[in-house]
C-alpha cells in the first residue's frame, strides 16, 4: 500500500493505463506542461511526451470533438473538462454524439473514451464553477457515470473507465483532491457498477457519493456514539450502472434509507434511487425515504452560505437522528 | 422465597423461560421439576429450590430475562421440611387466594399499552409483517415516535412467540396429525440454531474434504482383548472413538494449525485441544459438547469423558459451558454403517473429522517383498478443512499422521 492524495491517484491511474496501452492519449486545457489547474496530472507530460499528453485551446467542444474522433478511429482518449460546469458548453457532443454513436451505428462504432472533470462545491468557486452535475450525465442513456470518494477508487475506477469500451463520465470531486488514502501498489483496477458498503449498520442505510461519503461516515460515527443509532454507509461509486443489488440488500436489512447528495434538490440522483427503492422495496420500508441535498439554488460563493447549502456532517447527523427516532 | 433465573453458564447473561410445570396455587415438592429454561444453546430443566406452594408467577412462558431475575414466588409455609429463619406472615392458603385475584405485574405491563389510537399508521414493512404473521397491531407495543410500531417491535414480538411455541413443537412434532396428506413440523430451537449455523459455516468457509482409509487392526485387538472387562468395569462399551480422538490429539502436536479458529484475517492457533464431539439426540437434533483439554487426557480418560458428555446431552442436561472453547470437532457416524460423510465445519474452527463405519475388508499387504491378501478392519476417515486457513497438503499430512498413529501406536499399553 502507498499513501496517495486523491489528486496524485488521478495521475497515477492515467499513467498506469498509458504505460499498459499505447493507444491511451490524454488531452485538455493546461493538463500537460502545467500539470492541470488542480495539479492532478503532474508528471504525465514529462513521462509520455507531447504526442500522447496534449494541451488544447480553450474550447471544450474542440476537446471533446477531438476525443470523439480519436475514439472512433482506434485510440482510447482521456479528455479533461476542467470544471464540470463547462460540460454545458459541449453537451451536444456528450449527449447527442458520444452517448449515442454505438447505438445508432448498431455497434459498428464504439466510443472507448473517458471524460474526466472536476466536480462539486466546497471550494468557494461560485455558482458557475461549483456545481455537482453528475445527475446531468446520469439521465443520458449511453453514458456510464463514475464518481469516486477515495484515492484507491480514483485509480482503480479510472483504470476501469479507460479500459471500458464505452464512454465513461468520470467525476472527480475537487474538494477531495487534497484528501489522502492508501492505494494498492502495482496495477490496480476496480469494477464499475459495484457499490461499496463502507460501514455496516443495522438501523438505517445512508447512501452517498464522492465528497458526501466521508461526511456520511463522520455523521454515522456521531449517530452511533451520541444517539446509539447504527447507521450503515454505502458508497455508490457509480451512478450508471447503478448497484441496486447492494442498495436493496441494505434496505432489506435496515428498512430505512437516507440519500446524501450534492446535487440540487430537483432531479438529483437521490430522487432516482428513492424512486427505485419505493417501487421495488416498498414493503421493506419502516420510515419514509429521506433525501439530504443541496437546495434548489445556484450555489453561493460566500463561504458561510456555501457551507450552509451543501449537506454537512451536522445536517446529516440531525436529519438521520430525527428521521430514525 | 423467590425463585430466581439460575446462572446457565459463565458466559450466559439471560435465558428464556420455556415451560412452567406448576401453576399458581399448586403444591411443589423440593427438587421436583419446576420449570424449563433455554438459551440459544441448551434447554435445561430446573428443579424447585424448596418445597411449598406457588404463590405468584412473575415471568411468563416465552419471556427472556436476565440471570438472577425473580421468576416466581414460592410460599414455603406449607412445607415444614424446609428450614428458614424468615417469619411466615400469614397462612399460605389465604396468600394464594389473595394472589389469584391479582394480575401478575408482567401481564399488566403489557395489557396497559394503549394501541387503540386510530391515527396510528403502520409503515409498509410493519404492515407486511403483521399480515404475514397474522398479528393484531393493537397488541403490539410501539417504541417509535408517538408510540409508532417499528419493524423491530414486531420482530421482537415474533421472536418471543417463536421461543414460546417451539418448545411445544419440540414435544408434539412427531405426534401432530397429518392434514391433506402432509404435516408441518415447525423448526424447534435446536433445529433453528443448527440451520443457521450450517448455512453460515458453508457460506463462511470454503470446505475441502479429504478422506483416508485407516486399518484399525491394532485398535481392534485391544477392543477384543479388553472390551468385555472394560464394559463390566466402566458400564459402557469401548468403541473406536476414544482411540481416534487420542490419535487426533497426538497428530495435532505436529500439525497445530488444524487446532485453530479463523478470526477476522488471522488464524488463532491453540495450545491445548478442546475436542467437540458431535452427539445425535435420537434424531431430535445435534449437539457438539466439548471435552476440555482433551490433549492432556489418556485414551481412557477421553473415553469416559465422551460417555459422560453423551449421556448428559441425551438427558438434555448440557449447560452452555459444555459448548465453549472447542478447537476441533469429531463427528462419529459409523454406527449407521456409512462409508464416509462429508462434515460441515463447526465455526469458527478450521477442521472437522468424520469417522465412519469400520468393517472387515480384504486388504493387500506386503511382506518380505510378496503381496498377501488379508482381512483387516478398515474405515474411511474424512476431514473437512477451511481452505482459507490451511491448504490441502497440510491437511493431508495431518490425516496421514492420524492414520499412522492409529495403525502403529501401542494401544495395549494405553489401556489398563
Amino acid at each position: 500500500m502507498a499513501e496517495l492524495t486523491y489528486r496524485e491517484a488521478v495521475a497515477d491511474g492515467i499513467a498506469q493505463e498509458m504505460e499498459r496501452d499505447e493507444t491511451v492519449v490524454f488531452l485538455g486545457e493546461d493538463i500537460a506542461k502545467a500539470g492541470g489547474v488542480f495539479k492532478a496530472t503532474v508528471g504525465l507530460y514529462d513521462k509520455f511526451g507531447p504526442d500522447r499528453v496534449r494541451d488544447t485551446p480553450i474550447s471544450e467542444q474542440a476537446i471533446l470533438g477531438a476525443a470523439m474522433g480519436a475514439a472512433m478511429t482506434g485510440l482510447r482518449p482521456v479528455a479533461e473538462i476542467m470544471f464540470s460546469d463547462f460540460l454545458a458548453v459541449c453537451w451536444d457532443i456528450v449527449a447527442n454524439q458520444i452517448a449515442k454513436s454505438r447505438y445508432m451505428t448498431d455497434g459498428q462504432v464504439s466510443m472507448p473514451l473517458v471524460i474526466r472533470t472536476a466536480n462539486g462545491g466546497g471550494a468557494r468557486f461560485g455558482a458557475q464553477h461549483s456545481q455537482s452535475v453528475e445527475n446531468w450525465s446520469m439521465m443520458i442513456p449511453g453514458l456510464k457515470v463514475v464518481a469516486p470518494s477515495t484515492p484507491a477508487d480514483v485509480k482503480g475506477l479510472l483504470a476501469a473507465a479507460i479500459r471500458d469500451p464505452d464512454p465513461v463520465m468520470f467525476f472527480e470531486q475537487k474538494s477531495l483532491y487534497p484528501s489522502k488514502g492508501d492505494v494498492p501498489e502495482g496495477e490496480h483496477i476496480e469494477e464499475i457498477g459495484v457499490a461499496k458498503v463502507v460501514r455496516e449498520g443495522s438501523d438505517v442505510t445512508i447512501v452517498a457519493l464522492a465528497a458526501m461519503v466521508p461526511r456520511a461516515l463522520e455523521a454515522a460515527d456521531r449517530l452511533y456514539s451520541e444517539a446509539g443509532i447504527s447507521a450503515g454507509v454505502v458508497d455508490l461509486r457509480s451512478l450508471v450502472p447503478l448497484d441496486t443489488k447492494t442498495i436493496f440488500e441494505q434496505v432489506e436489512k435496515t428498512s430505512r434509507l437516507v440519500t446524501v447528495e450534492e446535487n440540487p434538490r430537483l432531479c438529483g440522483w437521490g430522487a432516482e434511487i428513492s424512486s427505485i427503492v419505493a417501487e421495488e422495496r416498498f414493503w421493506d420500508l419502516d420510515m419514509p425515504i429521506i433525501r439530504i441535498t443541496t437546495p434548489h439554488i445556484p450555489l453561493p460563493s460566500a463561504d458561510e452560505l456555501e457551507d450552509l447549502a451543501l449537506p454537512s456532517v451536522e445536517r446529516i447527523f440531525k436529519t438521520v437522528r430525527q428521521g430514525v427516532d | 422465597m423467590d425463585v430466581l433465573m439460575p446462572q446457565l453458564g459463565e458466559t450466559v447473561a439471560e435465558g428464556t423461560l420455556s415451560i412452567w410445570h406448576k401453576k399458581v396455587g399448586e403444591k411443589v415438592e423440593a427438587n421436583e421439576l419446576l420449570f424449563e429454561i433455554s438459551t440459544d444453546k441448551v434447554e435445561m430443566e430446573v428443579p424447585a429450590p424448596a418445597g411449598g406452594v406457588m404463590k405468584e408467577i412473575l415471568v411468563k412462558e416465552g419471556e427472556t430475562v436476565e440471570v438472577g431475575a425473580i421468576l416466581a414466588i414460592l410460599d414455603e409455609g406449607t412445607d415444614g421440611s424446609v428450614g428458614t429463619t424468615e417469619p411466615k406472615p400469614a397462612p399460605s392458603l389465604e396468600n394464594n387466594s389473595q394472589h389469584l385475584t391479582h394480575s401478575p405485574p408482567a401481564v399488566s405491563a403489557t395489557a396497559v399499552t394503549p394501541n387503540q389510537d386510530p391515527k396510528r399508521r403502520l409503515s409498509p414493512v410493519v404492515r407486511k409483517l403483521v399480515a404475514e404473521h397474522n398479528l393484531n397491531p393493537d397488541n403490539i407495543g410501539g417504541s417509535g415516535r408517538d408510540g409508532r410500531i417499528t419493524k423491530s417491535d414486531v420482530l421482537a414480538l415474533l421472536q418471543q412467540k417463536l421461543s414460546a411455541s417451539t418448545d411445544q413443537a419440540f414435544v408434539s412434532s412427531t405426534g401432530s396429525p397429518s392434514v391433506d396428506g402432509k404435516k408441518v413440523i415447525a423448526f424447534n430451537r435446536i433445529r433453528r440454531v443448527t440451520a443457521e449455523h450450517m448455512v453460515r459455516s458453508k457460506s463462511t468457509s470454503p470446505h475441502v474434504h479429504q478422506g483416508v482409509e485407516v486399518d484399525f487392526s491394532r485398535v481392534d485387538r485391544v477392543r477384543s482383548d479388553k472390551g468385555v472387562a472394560w464394559k463390566a468395569r466402566e458400564g459402557f462399551s469401548l468403541n473406536y472413538l476414544p482411540f481416534v480422538a487420542r490419535a487426533v490429539c497426538d497428530a495435532i502436536v505436529e500439525f497445530p494449525l488444524v487446532n485453530a479458529h479463523v478470526e477476522e484475517n488471522s488464524l488463532v492457533v491453540y495450545d491445548q485441544v478442546n475436542l467437540a464431539i458431535a452427539v445425535d439426540l435420537n434424531f431430535e437434533g445435534l449437539v457438539a459438547p466439548v471435552i476440555q483439554n482433551a490433549s492432556s487426557m489418556t485414551a481412557v480418560e477421553i473415553a469416559r469423558s465422551i460417555a459422560v458428555l453423551a449421556a448428559r446431552a441425551r438427558a438434555n442436561q448440557l449447560t452452555p459451558d459444555d459448548h465453549l472453547g472447542a478447537t476441533y470437532t469429531i463427528s462419529n457416524n459409523g454406527s449407521f454403517g456409512t462409508l464416509f460423510t462429508t462434515p460441515i465445519i463447526n465455526q469458527p474452527q478450521v477442521a472437522i473429522l468424520s469417522t465412519d463405519s469400520i468393517t472387515k475388508r480384504p486388504v493387500v499387504v506386503e511382506h518380505d517383498g510378496e503381496d498377501y491378501l488379508v482381512i483387516r478392519p478398515v474405515g474411511i476417515m474424512t476431514q473437512a478443512f477451511d481452505h482459507r486457513a490451511i491448504d490441502g497438503a497440510y491437511s493431508a499430512a495431518f490425516l496421514r499422521k492420524v492414520k499412522e498413529i492409529i495403525e502403529t501406536k501401542n494401544w495395549e499399553a494405553a489401556l489398563p
